[in-house]
C-alpha cells in the first residue's frame, strides 16, 4: 500500500519533471514555466534511551511539487503535496494527506492585481493578518478565496481579501468560517518625491480584519471549579460572537539614518479556548527604532501583546493551526545547536518585552580591525508576561470563563520572566583570508514552565565558536564547537561539528551533541550525526544518519515539538 | 484529484511542445514581483538591471549563517569585482516582519555596498521557486538568468566571479 502510493507519486512526478526539463529555465516570448520539487524522507530505528518510539511505518517521507506558469502580467500555479506517510513530526501535528491544497491564478498590471485561489498575505507587521507558509514547521495558513490589490495613485496602496484558511489536508466543504479584510497604506515619500529628496520617509497605514464563524454548540463550563460549590454553567450558542474584528493603525517615520516604526492593534469579541473564553478586548503594540550608518547599526524594539491570539476557529488550539494574525517574536534568533531548544516562542496572549541589538564594525585596516574589519554584535532582550488583575465577576465565579476576564495596566511588566538573552558575537577574518573565526557568548534565561510546560527555569551560559579554514580556494574546513553550561533541565551539553566542503558541489560533516551533564544516569547520551550533501546548481541531495534529541524547533518565534528520532534520512530539493 | 493532476500534466506537455518549435525561445528573465526597498518603497523585481552589465541576485536572511558567510566573502572582493566588470549585486532579504526592521542596521553594520531589497511576504522567493536560502542567480546584460545556485560552500564565490568575467568578455 505505502510502496504503491510512493511508486505512483514518483512515477507521476518523474514524468512531469522530464517533460518540463526541456523547457525549464527558458521562456517563449513572455511565457515561462518553472517549478520546484522537494522530498524529505527517513528510515526510523527505535531507540529507547533517547525516547525514539517504534513507528508503524518505518519508511516515511514528505514530498511536494510546485508548478508555476507566467506570461506577462498573468500567472498561475499549483502545488501537489504527498504527505500520506509523513515524517513523525508532521504526523504528530496532523499534517497528513495528499492532494493539491495550493493553486492560484493571478493577473497584475500597474494599477490592479487580482488573485483567485490560494494566496499568502500580510497587513503591516502582521498584527491583524498574516497568512504565510513555513514548510519546515508544517505551517501553511494560506487563504483560499480572492484578493484584490489596487494602486490608484503613486504611493497609495489598497488591498482587499476574502478567504478560508487552510487547515492541513482537511476539506474546505464543511467549513463555517472565513476571514475578510482590507488594508490601506499611504506612502508620502512616493506621493511627493520632494519629501524623499530631503531625506525623509513617511508612511501611514490602517487595516481591518474580520473573522466570521457560525456558532455551533453551547459551551459548558464549571463555576467554582475544585470547590464544594462547583456547578455547571453554560454559554449558549447564540451568545457566541459570529464576527470577531481586529483593526490596527501603523506609521513609519524616517530621517536620513534614523527610522521609527510603530503599530497598534485591537481585537474585540473573541472568547476562545486560548484565553479561557473571555470577552475582554485584546490589544497589541509594536515599536521599533533603528539607526544605521556606515559600520554601525542599532535596532531597538518593544512589543506588548494582550489577548491577541486570533484564529479562524475559536476552539482550535493546536500549534499555529488556523492562526489569522501573527504577533512577532522580536528576540534575536540563533542557529546554535545547543540552544535550539531554548528559543523564545512568541506569546500572543501575554507578553511584554524589548530587544536591543548593536552591530558595529571595527574599521578595516585598524589595529583591532585587521585588514577586513572585525564585526561585533551585541544583543539584549527580555520578555515578561503581562500584569493581570481579575475582574470582580471572575473572582466571584471562581473562573474567568464568560466574563471580561481581567484588567491589565499597559506598561507594567508581569511577575513572570519568560525569556532573557544577553549576547556578544565577534567575527574576524584574518589577514591572509584563509582563516575566519566567529566567537559568541550568550547568557540565556528561559521559562520552561510557561514556554514548554515542564517545571522550572533554565539558566545557561553558551560559548560557541565557528572556525573556518580555506585549505585551497575550493577546499574548506569548518569546525563548530559549543558548550552549554547549565544546572537546569537536562543539564550541560557539549557539541562539536566538523564540515569539509569541496566547492561548489560537496559537503561532508560529522557532529556530536553530548548531553554529558544529564542528571539521570544512563541519559548522558551522544546525539551524533553524519551527513553528506551534493549540490549541483539548484539541486541538492543530502543523506544523513544519526540521532535527534527530543525538543522544539523554532523558526521566527513560532515553534513546534520535535520528537526524538534515530535513523537515516534522505532529502532532495530542486528547482527548474 | 487525479484528474487535476492529469490536466496540469497535459497543459505543460502542450506548452512544452510549443516551446520547442518557437523561435522566440530564450533564457528566462526574472519574474516581475512587487517587493520593497529599504525605505519601504515599492520596487518591482523586473526593474533589476545594470545598464547592460551583469547582475548578481542573492536571496538571504539575517538569521541565515551560510547566507551571511557568502555575502561577507563577496564583500571582501566586491570593490575589485565592480571595478573590473561593473557587476552589481542585489541582496534580497526574505526576513519577515519579525526581523525586517533589523535588515538596514545589519547591512550598515557590516558595511556592505550591495543594493538591499526586502521580500517580506516571500513573494519573490516563491516566484523564483526557491526552497531554501542562500540562493544566488546571475543575470547577463540582457537580464537573462544564466546561472542559479543554492547553498554556499567557501570558495564558490570564485565560480561566481568566473561566470561574471566570461559574461563581460562576450
Amino acid at each position: 500500500m505505502i510502496f504503491n502510493s510512493i511508486k505512483r507519486f514518483l512515477f507521476a512526478s518523474g514524468l512531469l519533471f522530464c517533460c518540463i526539463y526541456a523547457q525549464a529555465q527558458h521562456q517563449i516570448g513572455n511565457s515561462r514555466i518553472s517549478g520546484d520539487f522537494g522530498f524529505n524522507g527517513m528510515y526510523y530505528i527505535p531507540d529507547s534511551i533517547i525516547g525514539a518510539e517504534p513507528v508503524d511505518s518505518k519508511v516515511r517521507g514528505n514530498a511536494f511539487l510546485n508548478i508555476l506558469y507566467s506570461n506577462g502580467g498573468f500567472s498561475a500555479g499549483a502545488r501537489y503535496e504527498f504527505y500520506m506517510f509523513p515524517l513523525i513530526d508532521f504526523d504528530k501535528i496532523g499534517y497528513k494527506g495528499q492532494g493539491i491544497r495550493y493553486f492560484f491564478a493571478e493577473y497584475t498590471n500597474k494599477f490592479i492585481s487580482v488573485t483567485a485561489g490560494n494566496y499568502y498575505e500580510q497587513f503591516g507587521n502582521g498584527l491583524t493578518l498574516r497568512a504565510y507558509e513555513d514548510r519546515q514547521l508544517g505551517i501553511d495558513n494560506s487563504l483560499l478565496g480572492a484578493r484584490i490589490k489596487l494602486t490608484p495613485y503613486k504611493g497609495i496602496y489598497l488591498k482587499g481579501i476574502w478567504g478560508m484558511e487552510r487547515r492541513n489536508f482537511d476539506s474546505y466543504l464543511d467549513r463555517h468560517d472565513f476571514v475578510s479584510g482590507s488594508d490601506l497604506e499611504l506612502s508620502f515619500g512616493e506621493m511627493f518625491p520632494v519629501i524623499q529628496e530631503k531625506g525623509f520617509t513617511a508612511r501611514v497605514g490602517a487595516s481591518f480584519v474580520s473573522k466570521f464563524e457560525q456558532p455551533d454548540q453551547n459551551h459548558i463550563f464549571t463555576l467554582h471549579p475544585g470547590t464544594d460549590s462547583a456547578m455547571q454553567a453554560i454559554i449558549p450558542s447564540d451568545k457566541w460572537p459570529k464576527n470577531v474584528a481586529t483593526w490596527a493603525t501603523r506609521m513609519t517615520f524616517g530621517y536620513k539614518d534614523f527610522r521609527l516604526d510603530g503599530e497598534y492593534a485591537r481585537k474585540i469579541n473573541d472568547p476562545n479556548i486560548s484565553n479561557g473564553y473571555i470577552y475582554k478586548p485584546g490589544e497589541s503594540f509594536f515599536l521599533s527604532a533603528t539607526y544605521a550608518r556606515k559600520g554601525l547599526g542599532i535596532a531597538a524594539s518593544f512589543i506588548r501583546a494582550d489577548n491577541m491570539e486570533f484564529r479562524s476557529q475559536r476552539s482550535e488550539n493546536s500549534n499555529s493551526l488556523l492562526m489569522v494574525n501573527c504577533i512577532p517574536a522580536i528576540n534575536r534568533q540563533y542557529s546554535y545547536q545547543l540552544i535550539g531548544d531554548y528559543s523564545y516562542a512568541s506569546q500572543p496572549n501575554s507578553q511584554i518585552g524589548a530587544q536591543l541589538q548593536v552591530n558595529y564594525q571595527i574599521p578595516k585596516k585598524s589595529v583591532l580591525g585587521g585588514k577586513y574589519g572585525t564585526d561585533l554584535t551585541f544583543n539584549y532582550s527580555r520578555f515578561h508576561d503581562i500584569e493581570r488583575q481579575l475582574v470582580p465577576e471572575a473572582i466571584e465565579n471562581g473562573t474567568m470563563t464568560g466574563t471580561t476576564g481581567y484588567t491589565s495596566s499597559f506598561f507594567k511588566f508581569g511577575p513572570n520572566l519568560l525569556y532573557q538573552d544577553i549576547g556578544l558575537e565577534i567575527s574576524h577574518r584574518f589577514n591572509n583570508k584563509k582563516w575566519k573565526w566567529i566567537l559568541a557568548y550568550n547568557y540565556i534565561t528561559y521559562n520552561l514552565e510557561i514556554l514548554q510546560g515542564h517545571a522550572g527555569m533554565m539558566r545557561g551560559h553558551l560559548v560557541a565558536s565557528d572556525l573556518s579554514y580555506k585549505i585551497t580556494p575550493k577546499h574548506a574546513l569548518r569546525l563548530e564547537l559549543q558548550h552549554l553550561y547549565t544546572k537546569d533541565d537536562d543539564g550541560s551539553s557539549i557539541y562539536g561539528m566538523l564540515e569539509y566542503s569541496f566547492s561548489p558541489n560537496w559537503f561532508v560533516s560529522i557532529g556530536d551533541d553530548w548531553n554529558y551533564g544529564n542528571p539521570l544516569e544512563g541519559h548522558k547520551t551522544h546525539y551524533y550525526n553524519i551527513s553528506c550533501a551534493y549540490v549541483w546548481n539548484t539541486t541538492r541531495i543530502a543523506l544523513n544518519f544519526g540521532k535527534t534529541k527530543e525538543g522544539i524547533l523554532c523558526v521566527g518565534g513560532v515553534c513546534r515539538a520535535v520528537p526524538a528520532s534515530f535513523g537515516a534520512g534522505l532529502s532532495v530539493t530542486t528547482s527548474f | 484529484m487525479k484528474k487535476n493532476f492529469i490536466i496540469i500534466f497535459c497543459m505543460i506537455l502542450s506548452i512544452n511542445v510549443f516551446a520547442q518549435e518557437s523561435k522566440d525561445k530564450h533564457l528566462a528573465k526574472l519574474p516581475a514581483v512587487e517587493i520593497q526597498d529599504l525605505n519601504g518603497n515599492a520596487f518591482n523585481t523586473a526593474d533589476i538591471q545594470n545598464d547592460g552589465k551583469p547582475v548578481i541576485v542573492s536571496l538571504w536572511a539575517t538569521w541565515c549563517k551560510p547566507c551571511i558567510a557568502e555575502l561577507l566573502a563577496i564583500a571582501d572582493e566586491y570593490e575589485d569585482w565592480v571595478e573590473e566588470t561593473g557587476v552589481k549585486l542585489y541582496a534580497i532579504s526574505i526576513d519577515d516582519a519579525k526581523t525586517s526592521a533589523r535588515v538596514a542596521p545589519f547591512v550598515k553594520g557590516k558595511n556592505w555596498e550591495y543594493t538591499v531589497l526586502l521580500d517580506v511576504n516571500s513573494d519573490f522567493k516563491r516566484a523564483m521557486n526557491v526552497n531554501d536560502v542562500p540562493f544566488m542567480c546571475i543575470l547577463n546584460g540582457d537580464g537573462e538568468i544564466v546561472w542559479q545556485h543554492t547553498s554556499y560552500a567557501p570558495g564558490s564565490e570564485e565560480e561566481v566571479y568566473e561566470i561574471i568575467k566570461s559574461l563581460v568578455k562576450k
